[in-house]
């Protein structure tokens, strides 16, 4: 591949799945999505090479590497680290310029995010020490029902009622559920009360930082459509949809932010 | 994979040597030669936790040896353990008190006055060599059992816990209770009811919703300063006079003097001339008690303060600081950020308001010094409403000229937990810099998310 071209990636490394994102230029050129590992350079790893073999490049090829996610921290491959909230700011701003609010929901984190025109972070909030109301919460409560993580978001939807459910903790949320059970609630009603639960956790979380339109939802739970629309009711908002699988902004993010290092190092072709 | 060890220089001895002796309350010297040797044999052997580089317990690979105080506080806090034995031993007094008051009655009935994170030092220093892990895993043992023991969860239940097990020889439980936070208050309470009873228990009952307009509120706490040097005297046998006690709040008074002149002379600074965790250190010495001896801390603060000044003087760029990094305060009692990972994503801790509320409160020196010391003490800024703390905060924040705000809380400090929202709302308001509120463990072991936050707040500003 030419050197005269302009290649930037990067790397998100989460708790259940690494992304990676080349950006030629003002586009994007390849992305890689994969599991995440123990090892998070080697899950770095897989999904940038998956990213560079797809778009027939190799790692020499891209003038800047930016790392984020938790596995930022141990990414010999990256130029730099930011963390991911800095990241899904510059991602959602790069796919839709008039996004002011981000709702970022990964496999052990949401954050609620406020930036500026520019993609600049404003404020910002995330959930404290629990795991709940993450994409791990759902996984847990995919696995007591025995269903597939994507499927969990259109069985809520289906639901005919709406099952109050505790917010606090992942743990005993699963025996709670279990018990709801036991007492003959529908496994959709509960699943929408664990939606709406978590919409309610997130609500929660935008009474620090604010709200102002528009509304991007990104990471890997905002694939799960009953979610979409939990937040929305709770929030009262409309969110934007996203042109690329959501759970790739922040590596989207990171690819913008290399781009911008590399302008000002001095490594733009 | 070994574990990598951080030894000070040889190249920096020769210098280190011209540096001022610590002088301690009983007037025995160290020199600087002892000091280097402590720092540089006996120390790593007693404890090679403290030598180990790992920056997630915010040991840095390397520090600032061309600051000998920061040498200094370094040897006082790893002879703490041996230097309380031996107090002991020659029968001094020990009180365990709280953090965030000051000490001039300990000090004036001859009593080493110990915070509850001072207490647990002595007790954890009293074993030697354990890595960064094991002393670790002591101290979150002891934390444990203390959950059970006390039945409540909060910060700074260890202290309690080495008390009531018998582990360490302090001689009353004396705090002023209800000053910041509930923990104290319900510590002392599981104490009371605890099966220790050998332990003296005393309350310097501090008057609740901010009286210190309140000449009865004044007068009633004065009178718990009495009951408290009397306590302190029944324990010693000695007879402390008011004339002792206006001579200890003369040599607290120097000591806030001092932190204070500090602290101004580092903010005065365009750049900063030691990095977070050396201007906390020195800073901190403005709490005579902060190393178990006052004349110690003080002879530290007194070199310290000079050499800060040239520093300031010269524009020497404090080790590890980052160009122009991003300033930050702290707000929150006996918390505080992982400093060198904070420094490596361009950010410096300007200043905590914790300890800084009444070590920059100076006691009135003319009259009765029980009412005095009462008087100062109920004016404390931190210990006032949400409206008058905030107010003078923002003071501090303002000279400190700091880009960004973070309170952080531990889980169980339910006081600080309460008014961190409005405090920070009230400094949003009127100064317009961002604001953040952190939860935290209270092992202090999540690093990755505690700092992925800071991070991402660092990057915000």
């Amino acid at each position: 591949m030419s050197l005269s071209r302009n290649f930037f990636a990067g790397v998100d490394v989460g708790s259940l799945a690494a992304k990676a994102v080349i950006l030629e230029d003002g586009k994007i050129y390849a992305t890689g999505l994969v599991p995440s590992g123990v090892n998070s350079v080697e899950s770095g790893l897989t999904a940038l090479n998956l990213a560079l073999g797809s778009a027939g490049l190799k790692k020499e090829d891209l003038k800047y590497i930016v790392g984020t996610g938790y596995g930022r921290v141990s990414a010999p491959y990256a130029n730099k680290a930011v963390t991911e909230i800095t990241c899904h700011a510059k991602g959602a701003n790069y796919l839709h310029p008039t996004v002011r609010t981000i709702i970022d929901m990964g496999g052990q984190d949401c954050k609620a995010i406020r930036i500026d025109q520019d993609g600049a972070v404003v404020d910002f909030a995330m959930n404290d020490k629990c795991a709940a109301g993450t994409g791990r919460f759902l996984e847990v409560m995919a696995g007591v029902f025995n269903v597939k993580l994507d499927d969990l978001g259109a069985i809520a939807l289906s639901a005919t009622d709406t099952v109050p459910m505790s917010s606090t903790c992942t743990v005993f949320a699963e025996s709670e559920t279990i018990s709801l059970v036991a007492r003959g609630e529908k496994p959709e009603n509960i699943l929408n009360g664990i939606h709406h639960s978590i919409a309610n956790r997130i609500a929660g979380l935008f009474s620090r930082v604010g709200i102002e339109s528009d509304v991007f939802f990104s990471g890997g739970v905002a694939k799960n459509s009953g979610m979409k629309t939990a937040i929305e009711q709770a929030l009262k908002v409309t969110i934007v949809k996203p042109e690329i699988d959501p759970q790739l902004i922040g590596a989207l993010g990171a690819a913008v932010i290399a781009r911008n290092f590399a302008k000002k190092e001095g490594l733009w072709v | 994979m070994g574990k990598q060890l951080f030894r000070y220089s040889e190249a920096n001895k020769e210098k280190f040597l011209e540096s001022d002796n610590i002088t301690f309350n009983d007037g025995s010297v160290v020199t600087p030669e002892e000091i280097w040797h402590y720092l540089t044999v006996e120390g790593p052997e007693k404890y090679p936790g403290t030598f180990e580089i790992n920056l997630y317990q915010g040991n840095r690979a390397s520090r600032d040896e061309t600051l000998p105080t920061s040498l200094k506080t370094h040897y006082l806090g790893l002879t703490f353990s041996e230097r309380m034995e031996r107090a002991k031993d020659k029968g001094k007094s020990i009180a365990f008190i709280q953090g965030g008051q000051a000490v001039d009655p300990y000090t004036a009935a001859d009593t080493i006055a110990l915070r509850p994170f001072l207490v647990g030092q002595w007790y954890h220093g009293r074993e030697h060599g354990n890595d960064i892990n094991k002393s670790v895993l002591r101290r979150k043992q002891s934390k444990e059992k203390a959950f059970h023991d006390m039945s409540f969860e909060a910060c700074q239940t260890g202290g309690y816990e080495h008390i009531q097990s018998g582990n360490l020889r302090v001689d009353v439980v004396a705090p002023y209770t209800v000053l910041r936070c509930s923990d104290v208050s319900y510590g002392v309470e599981a104490h009371r009811h605890g099966p220790n009873k050998e332990v003296k228990l005393f309350n310097v009952d501090y008057p609740l919703r901010y009286q210190a307009s309140k000449p009865w509120a004044v007068e009633y706490f004065a009178q718990n300063l009495r009951r408290l040097v009397k306590t302190l005297d029944e324990v010693s046998g000695r007879k402390t006079t008011e004339d002792d006690l206006l001579k200890a709040i003369k040599l607290h008074n120097e000591g806030r003097r001092l932190g204070t002149e500090l602290a101004e002379l580092w903010w005065s600074a365009d750049i900063p001339p030691t990095n977070s965790d050396d201007r906390l250190s020195l800073v901190s010495l403005a709490n005579l008690d902060m190393h178990g001896d006052v004349q110690a801390s003080l002879s530290v603060l007194k070199e310290a303060r000079n050499i800060i000044a040239e520093r300031v003087k010269n524009g020497v760029k404090g080790h590890a600081v980052t160009d122009n990094p991003k300033r930050i305060f702290i707000l929150g009692s006996c918390v505080g950020i992982n400093d060198s990972r904070s420094e490596d994503a361009g950010a410096i801790v300007v200043g905590k308001d914790d300890q800084w509320s009444h070590c920059s409160s100076l006691v009135e020196e003319e009259g009765d010094p029980f009412y005095n010391l009462a008087k100062a003490t109920l004016e404390y800024p931190y210990e006032q409403s949400i409206e008058k703390r905030a107010e003078w905060t923002i003071e501090q924040i303002k000279k400190s000229r700091a880009d960004g705000v973070i309170f952080i809380h531990n889980w169980g400090c339910n006081t600080q937990a309460a008014v961190a929202r409005p405090i920070l709302d009230v400094i949003k308001r009127e100064t317009g810099i961002p604001t953040y509120i952190q939860e935290r463990d209270l092992h202090g072991l999540q690093h990755e998310q505690e700092q992925n936050r800071v991070n991402a707040f660092i990057e915000m500003l």
